[in-house]
């Protein structure tokens, strides 16, 4: 007995030291892995570029090591480490005691750490094509990064703190986060952000280094692609989430926590629009950084509003200590990329003449101008309670702001939308209206039908129509596409290589398509949701927008952890049961299980409220058009990025510029 | 040919008027339980954020509710139809959105639960 209790006493001491000793010597490789970059990318030294790179692949493998110990020590309950205890509990199931690695404030750090880590190893091993000195940069660039990062986690929020007694059992997670959702939206929420980094990294590389061609540009886009798929399935996730737990009827709140989410997503959706337009006709160079650098910017911006509480959100965060840190990392970040970019902005005038307003370039310049004007919107809705709080009384702005003010930039994007794809690079050849036919008739038949059916408000006969009109340009240019492949002979090798040579325009109409779908389950559910809130006898009935449900009764059940009050409600051949789950550990909170009746058409979502004495139940019950269609479209998207990416080469790509004469690449 | 500085500066106005125009119609002053309580009662939504006390009145099979929201010494009694936040109960703090009526009493048409994070638990004391 005393061996197995010196044991399990030098067990904890051990993994906890272990993990402090691995993430204390990262800190001291990553700090070492800057310096010596910056150092052989001034001096062009071959022999000090590898050491660099080397050290940051080190830094990597300790951070990997922390993270592999914190999550030991979660999986084997070793309730010594504060963060642990703090965490998880026996009585939580193993995957969600794993999911609490990233489940806390030190962990989710670590966990951004890691990835950032991960993917800048990944892109410093496939930089060779850049040349040395840009290279170097970049790695000198991320490892300062990772060193801020490693530092806040050795010396201000350590998920390695050992508590002074070690306690029989842990505090657990609360029970709102009990959920699979838990196992899937934060992970991927939080690798998008780190993700953003590097092709920031790039970006500030190539401004040190003089390079202000489309180099960068060609090695970073599939980073900024990861990027940009990662943080769309997040918000999809998180919305899907918030949807299906929290039980208000609606996935988007435009809290704080999801407004700085959308934002970098947003910088991201131009960077990868304007970036074609760098590579194939050699402008917007000083645009494509600022849009690259403005994502990490926003990020670190979102970061330090959600940790540091300044903003009133419906997430409370810990005020913790790291928030003045994160506020000068992003004061640093600042001052670097303003002075990185007015340091080189003699290069990076375009030394061509200004595109013409009617063309593919022309669109989407209009394109990110918009969607500049959309974070805008957002960013002033978040920062609004600080700034008037600053100026007197702090005032906050609610949902119906981001709609008056962002739905009309969003309307005009979704035209956008729809015409930019048929348009021609460099100048409309063709008569406009003739490319423009398609997808024109298909926003007059939507627009007629819906005014037909008797909607009349404006909003609801922009987006729905517009989202039709972008489909059917997607699906215009896929049937030209199988039309010069019948031409072309027919048969699944040829199409395979048609797919495969243009699969980067594929996918991205693919994105398109699917963007067209979320956007119109976004609409038919904001602008047609009903709901009702009722009191029923058993037998009694209720109906909601031709939905009749009928109340059946009710029954407690007791489960291990928690008692379940679960409502019957028979609709049609179904059963639903909506319930309300009660913790007596947890000071009796209680929990809401949504029941969702999903068809492709409508939602049925009863939340039960509670009961009466009388035998009477409460309900609150919704009827949501169209909203599994916001997730296949999001699957869609996702799908469009994967497809048009997997192996994609960089030589299928042509420029348009290098057929006609002009200095392309000269800066 | 078009002048991009042009189009920028449309643009720019565009979403600077959308911005002033719905900020204006749209905003709410965030309070607190005492700044409340020194005002008028008034048409115009605000946001209290308080503490709820232990004095939940229930009716209506959860969906009518009554409490008070406490801020320091400061106290308003909230009356509310609904659906509340799960993590509903004495001790939380919540923002009430709705306005204050010549009765006194806070009516809300929305209340929010200070969700808890995923970043927050309380910590380990000894």
């Amino acid at each position: 007995m005393p061996v197995t209790f010196l044991y399990n006493a030098l067990y904890a001491v051990i993994l906890a030291y272990l993990g402090a000793g691995a993430l204390l010597a990262g800190l001291v490789l990553a700090a070492f892995s800057a310096l010596l970059s910056f150092w052989a990318g001034w001096t062009e030294s071959g022999v000090m570029i590898q050491v660099g790179r080397r050290a940051f692949y080190a830094t990597a493998a300790m951070i990997f090591i922390a993270s592999v110990v914190l999550e030991t020590a979660l999986l084997t309950h070793d309730f010594s480490i504060a963060y642990v205890t703090e965490h998880s509990d026996l009585s939580t199931p193993i995957a969600l005691v794993a999911a609490a690695f990233y489940g806390g404030q030190e962990g989710s750090l670590l966990y951004w750490v890691l990835i950032l880590a991960i993917l800048g190893s990944a892109s410093l091993l496939a930089s060779s094509a850049l040349g040395p000195r840009l290279a170097a940069y970049a790695a000198g660039v991320m490892a300062v990064i990772v060193t801020f990062f490693l530092f806040v986690l050795v010396l201000v929020a350590s998920p390695f703190d050992v508590l002074q007694i070690t306690p029989p059992d842990g505090l657990g997670l609360n029970p709102v986060l009990r959920d699979g959702g838990m196992l899937i939206h934060p992970p991927v929420v939080l690798a998008g952000f780190a993700s953003f980094a590097v092709p920031f990294s790039f970006a500030a590389a190539a401004l040190l280094a003089g390079r202000t061609d489309a180099a960068w540009i060609a090695h970073t886009r599939r980073f900024a692609l990861v990027a940009w798929g990662l943080q769309s399935t997040g918000l999809v996730l998180g919305m899907w989430w918030a949807y299906h737990v929290l039980g208000w009827g609606g996935y988007w709140g435009w809290d704080p926590v999801e407004n700085v989410a959308l934002m970098p997503w947003l910088a991201t959706t131009a960077y990868l629009h304007s970036s074609q337009v760098q590579e194939r006709r050699g402008r917007l160079r000083g645009w494509n950084f600022g849009l690259v650098i403005l994502a990490f910017l926003l990020v670190v911006f979102g970061t330090f509003i959600v940790r540091s509480g300044i903003v009133p959100s419906v997430h409370t965060f810990a005020v913790s200590a790291i928030g003045p840190w994160f506020l000068g990392f992003l004061g640093a970040c600042l001052v670097f990329s303003f002075g990185l970019l007015s340091f080189r902005s003699s290069a990076l005038k375009s030394n061509v003449e200004p595109a013409p307003a009617v063309s593919r370039e022309g669109a989407f310049a209009l394109q990110n101008l918009l969607l500049i004007g959309v974070i805008a919107v957002v960013f002033w809705g978040t920062v609004l309670p600080l700034v008037s709080g600053l100026a007197g009384q702090e005032r906050v702005v609610g949902a119906v702001y981001y709609e008056r003010a962002a739905g009309p930039l969003f309307a005009v994007i979704l035209l956008l939308l729809a015409a930019g794809p048929l348009v021609p690079w460099r100048h409309a050849g063709r008569p406009l209206w003739r490319s423009l036919r398609w997808p024109a008739a298909a926003f007059t038949v939507l627009l007629v039908a819906l005014v037909a059916a008797g909607v009349r408000s404006l909003p609801a006969l922009l987006a729905i129509p517009s989202a039709f009109a972008v489909a059917s340009t997607v699906l215009y240019e896929y049937a030209r596409a199988i039309g010069r492949w019948r031409l072309a002979g027919g048969g699944w090798s040829r199409a395979l290589a048609l797919v495969a040579r243009r699969r980067r325009r594929y996918g991205a109409y693919l994105a398109h398509l699917g963007l067209a779908i979320v956007v119109i389950g976004l609409a038919a559910s904001h602008f047609w949701q009903q709901e009702k809130d009722v009191t029923l006898q058993p037998g009694q009935q209720v109906s909601v927008a031709g939905y009749t449900l009928t109340y059946a009764g009710v029954q407690t059940r007791e489960l291990t952890d928690h008692s379940e009050l679960v409502a019957a409600m028979r609709f049609g051949d179904q059963t639903l049961e909506p319930a309300r789950a009660t913790y007596d550990g947890l000071g009796g909170q209680s929990l809401t299980h949504v029941a969702i009746s999903s068809t492709p058409v409508a939602d049925v979502y009863v939340v039960l409220a509670g009961t009466n004495g009388d035998g009477s139940a409460s309900f609150r019950v919704f009827v949501n058009p169209l909203v599994s269609w916001i997730w296949a479209g999001g699957a869609i998207i996702i799908l469009g990025v994967v497809l048009g990416n997997a192996g994609a080469r960089r030589a299928a790509f042509v420029p348009v510029a290098s057929r006609v004469t002009s200095p392309v690449g000269a800066s | 040919m078009i002048r991009w500085g042009l189009v920028i500066a449309v643009v720019a106005a565009c979403v600077g008027y959308l911005v002033y125009s719905a900020s204006g119609a749209a905003s709410e002053y965030y309070l607190t339980v005492s700044e409340l309580r020194s005002q008028q009662p008034s048409t115009a939504d605000v946001r209290v954020a308080g503490v709820v006390q232990n004095d939940i009145q229930r009716s209506d099979g959860g969906l009518h509710v009554r409490f008070t929201e406490k801020d320091g010494t400061a106290s308003v009694p909230v009356d509310y139809t609904g659906a509340l936040p799960d993590i509903f109960k004495p001790g939380i703090t919540v923002v009430a959105d709705g306005r204050l009526g010549a009765d006194g009493v806070f009516h809300a048409r929305a209340v929010l639960a200070k969700c808890p994070s995923r970043f927050s638990t309380t910590p380990y004391t000894q």
